[in-house]
């Protein structure tokens, strides 16, 4: 099996180059049979990568530590789970695995289109067969190659990083994979667009549901990430503003701001350009995320220079194909002719621009924050880095205008909003913000980003529940139903522009939650078992929590050595229980790992870290022994909402992306052209 | 895009608007990042980098990690090039699990005068999880 695997790995390059010429060449010459035979070499390729992928999994699933890769990120006594999972746990793997979902997203999209868009589609495959082409040949020849030998068998693996042995790591990597190489059919429809000249908005069309499957799975991903961070890495905060993690929020931001602007372009045939522009960026971007998430680049360059091979390809391939971008784009400008203008600041239009802008500027800011280091190295020879400040001060303003906008922008009349509009849709909502402002001030509330945060938050809902509260009521009027009856047939009626409004509320509860780091509390203390810590939350009670004692055990079976030490916990009176805090020594890696101890509640977590105790091996030896230890107790307001915020945007985007199937269509159908096969490739 | 004149008037007031807080954003942030070659130099050239901040990265030295009675990390970080500059450190909150004897560290803090680093904070660098030397580490 992991010899076939290999073998399919090596086929799939001579054919996703076969099918790439093939259907560039069946485009430009019309001819039906070199795009066919293109188009099941994408189910071939996809075909070899599963068979591939699966000789990954057997090597980790059969212990076979010849394997360079098996070697470093498994061993013996780990569960089967994460060996299975161990496809996606390193650099390597996770380019195959990239490959694979890439392969699998053009398969769909092929398939789909096998009997219809045939202008499209020879450019399509030959776009997504480059694309495939592009990571068999790095996984071949950029020393990252999974099913590299070691030259000698160890008696066993290196094991995987404790940190990494979590439920949310373990399906974190694969969900930003999927939006990252979802977002490769949108790309390649816009490439194809340009390339056959069908230059009207039919390929947004075709690929909004692309689009939105792909933004969910990067939201949902950066997401999982984010409680990953809480749960396991034990510093009470789910955002570091870490390279890594930038470099998944790049992507996301441009996807976010395509998704809005290409409704600018359905609507009032404006802004061509920028919306090819932001594909392509968007797609280099996912790509760019891919190679950094586990390259050293960021870090310095000298320790770039360690793997030059794979980082001067990936940057080749980035550079290059943005150039060609650039170059397809600055082709097709007379017919990439705005059809329209902004008439007003004050229209829905400049509203959705404005968003794009603020939404690339914060990517802007991001990147140069991000790069800093690496630039001022590179100009001055002084390495000078800019941390966590720097992006909070830059991106909090950035996402003020953002959320303000996310109330403006749905309700703004098109063209130009006149004053009545502005006044029947902006004064309650204003209002409701203003109270809420004035509202906390008094009730004890002085933060000010919190207070703008918490204030516009309140009035982007106003504006959402008013819209939902009109179109059902309208409904229920005219349809004569019920009220619960008009308002799911209201959402289910116009899922894309209501399940947007769901991910709008979503998103401020997200914010809401942002804004309620500001009053984080937290207490450092050392104790002895039977002492108490207090603990003061932002809301005015207090907690109470008494050490009882640290038990040690062994567990033969996971490996590890545990000490867990018991809280007890009292809040004003009223006694919540006992809760724990672990640290865990995992022989077989070396490692020390701390798990947290986390209390959730509606409005707050209470959050517990073991620091350091004075003598872990004396419990370990079962001595009798100090278990003075030191704590570290946090009270994190409003965190759960991020988790809540996320779980309402994704029923947002799930109720935007479900096939409306047997409806009257809203976009009435210019497919008729379409549907033929030998419609002349350019126009 | 003829005559969009309100547009470009726009994007360049965005574009004002984010370079201001960029470029406030990094004069008031930005900080020095540092080998402890480089930061030794400094400070012998200039006392003054003894008052602010700076972020120096290198190697924790193997067996240097000691715990104090009140919970303080002290250690010691040597250059990744040359061994024989080497500072100790104060630490006093939560060290990351990755922490371990010769694990490459990202220190954030002042190098007080006295020749000690105050760190505000500690960050490891993935990659050494494998040579940890636990007995020393623990507790």
């Amino acid at each position: 099996m992991i010899t076939l695997g290999e073998i399919a790995l090596w086929l799939a390059l001579p054919i996703s180059a076969w099918g790439m010429v093939l259907a560039f060449a069946g485009g430009r010459t019309q001819r039906g049979d070199l795009v066919l035979s293109a188009e099941r070499s994408v189910y071939a390729s996809f075909g070899l990568l599963v068979v591939a992928s699966l000789g990954v999994v057997a090597a980790f699933v059969q212990d076979r530590f010849d394997y360079w890769y098996v070697a470093s990120y498994s061993n013996r006594e780990l569960e089967l789970f994460f060996k299975i999972s161990g496809l996606w746990a390193g650099q390597r793997g996770s380019l195959l695995f990239w490959a694979l979902l890439l392969a699998f997203f053009s398969a769909l999209a092929v398939f789909q289109n096998r009997n219809k868009n045939r202008e499209f589609m020879p450019y399509v495959t030959g776009t997504l067969q480059g694309i495939i082409l592009f990571f068999v040949v790095v996984l071949l020849f950029a020393e990252v190659n999974p099913f590299e030998k070691l030259g000698f068998t160890p008696a066993n693996g290196q094991g995987l990083n404790p940190q990494l042995q979590n439920y949310w790591m373990t399906i974190h990597p694969p969900t930003l994979y999927l939006g990252f190489t979802a977002f490769s059919i949108p790309f390649a429809f816009g490439i194809a667009a340009l390339m056959s000249g069908r230059l009207d908005s039919r390929w947004i069309q075709l690929t909004r549901k692309w689009i939105l499957v792909s933004w969910f799975f990067l939201t949902n991903g950066i997401i999982f990430g984010m409680r990953w961070a809480y749960e396991e890495l034990g510093w009470g905060g789910y955002w570091f503003w870490d390279p890594v993690e930038n470099a998944s929020l790049l992507p996301w931001l441009t996807a976010t701001a395509f998704l809005h602007s290409i409704m600018i372009q359905e609507n009032r045939g404006m802004l061509k350009v920028w919306n090819m522009a932001l594909l392509i960026l968007t797609f280099l971007l996912t790509v760019f995320a891919t190679f950094l998430t586990r390259s050293g680049l960021i870090e310095s360059v000298h320790s770039f220079a360690e793997n030059t091979t794979i980082a001067f390809i990936f940057l080749m391939c980035i550079v290059s194909t943005g150039l060609l971008g650039a170059v397809l784009i600055v082709w097709r400008l007379p017919e990439l002719r705005s059809e329209n203008k902004i008439h007003s600041f004050l229209s829905r239009e400049a509203a959705f621009l404005f968003n794009n802008l603020i939404l690339l500027a914060a990517a802007f800011a991001v990147t140069w924050g991000t790069l800093f280091p690496l630039l001022t190295e590179g100009l001055m020879g002084e390495k000078i880095a800019v941390g966590p400040p720097f992006f909070n001060r830059v991106n909090i303003p950035i996402g003020l205008i953002l959320l303000a906008l996310m109330g403006i922008g749905p309700v703004i009349a098109w063209r130009k909003a006149s004053r009545k509009n502005l006044v029947k849709n902006f004064a309650m909502p204003t209002a409701v913000g203003l109270g809420t402002l004035v509202g906390l001030y008094l009730a004890g509330i002085h933060h000010r980003l919190a207070l703008i945060t918490f204030a516009t938050s309140a009035f982007v809902m106003a504006i959402i529940v008013t819209e939902f509260w009109k179109g059902t009521k309208a409904r229920a009027r005219i349809e004569g139903e019920g009220f619960m009856k008009a308002f799911v047939h209201l959402v289910a009626r116009n899922r894309r522009r209501w399940g947007g409004y769901i991910v709008h509320v979503g998103t401020v509860v997200v914010f809401t939650a942002f804004a309620g780091s500001a009053f984080n509390r937290e207490v450092r203390q050392i104790m002895e078992p039977g002492e108490t810590v207090e603990i003061q939350s932002a809301l005015g009670h207090t907690y109470t929590l008494r050490y009882v004692g640290i038990s040690s055990s062994t567990s033969p079976t996971r490996n590890m050595s545990q000490w867990t030490a018991l809280m007890m916990v009292d809040k004003e009176g009223e006694d919540l229980g006992g809760f724990t805090t672990e640290k865990r020594w995992y022989p077989v890696v070396e490692m020390l790992v701390t798990e947290v101890g986390i209390r959730s509640f509606f409005l707050e977590d209470l959050y517990i870290i073991l620091d350091s105790v004075e003598d872990l091996q004396g419990m370990a030896a079962n001595e009798a022994s100090s278990q003075r230890a030191t704590f570290k107790v946090k009270v994190n307001p409003l965190v759960g909402w991020i988790w809540y915020g996320g779980l309402i945007i994704t029923l947002g985007a799930l109720i935007s992306m479900w096939p409306s199937r047997g409806r009257m269509p809203r976009v009435p159908k210019a497919a008729a052209v379409s549907e033929g096969t030998a419609e002349p490739a350019t126009a | 895009m003829p005559n969009n004149g309100r547009f470009f008037v726009g994007l360049i007031g965005v574009g004002l608007v984010v370079s201001y807080l960029v470029w406030t954003g990094v004069s008031d942030t930005m900080i020095y990042y540092l080998t402890p070659t480089e930061m030794m130099a400094k400070v012998s050239e200039d006392p003054s980098f003894h008052q602010i901040g700076l972020k120096v990265s290198g190697r924790v030295v193997k067996g240097s990690y000691t715990q104090s009675e009140d919970f303080e990390h002290h250690f010691e970080v040597m250059d990744l090039d040359d061994e024989a500059v080497r500072f100790p450190v104060v630490f006093r909150d939560v060290l990351p699990d990755t922490f371990t004897d010769e694990v490459e560290v990202v220190l954030e803090g002042r190098y007080r005068d006295d020749g000690v680093f105050e760190a505000a904070t500690v960050l490891t660098k993935c990659g050494s999880r494998y040579e940890a030397a636990p007995e020393e580490m623990v507790g």
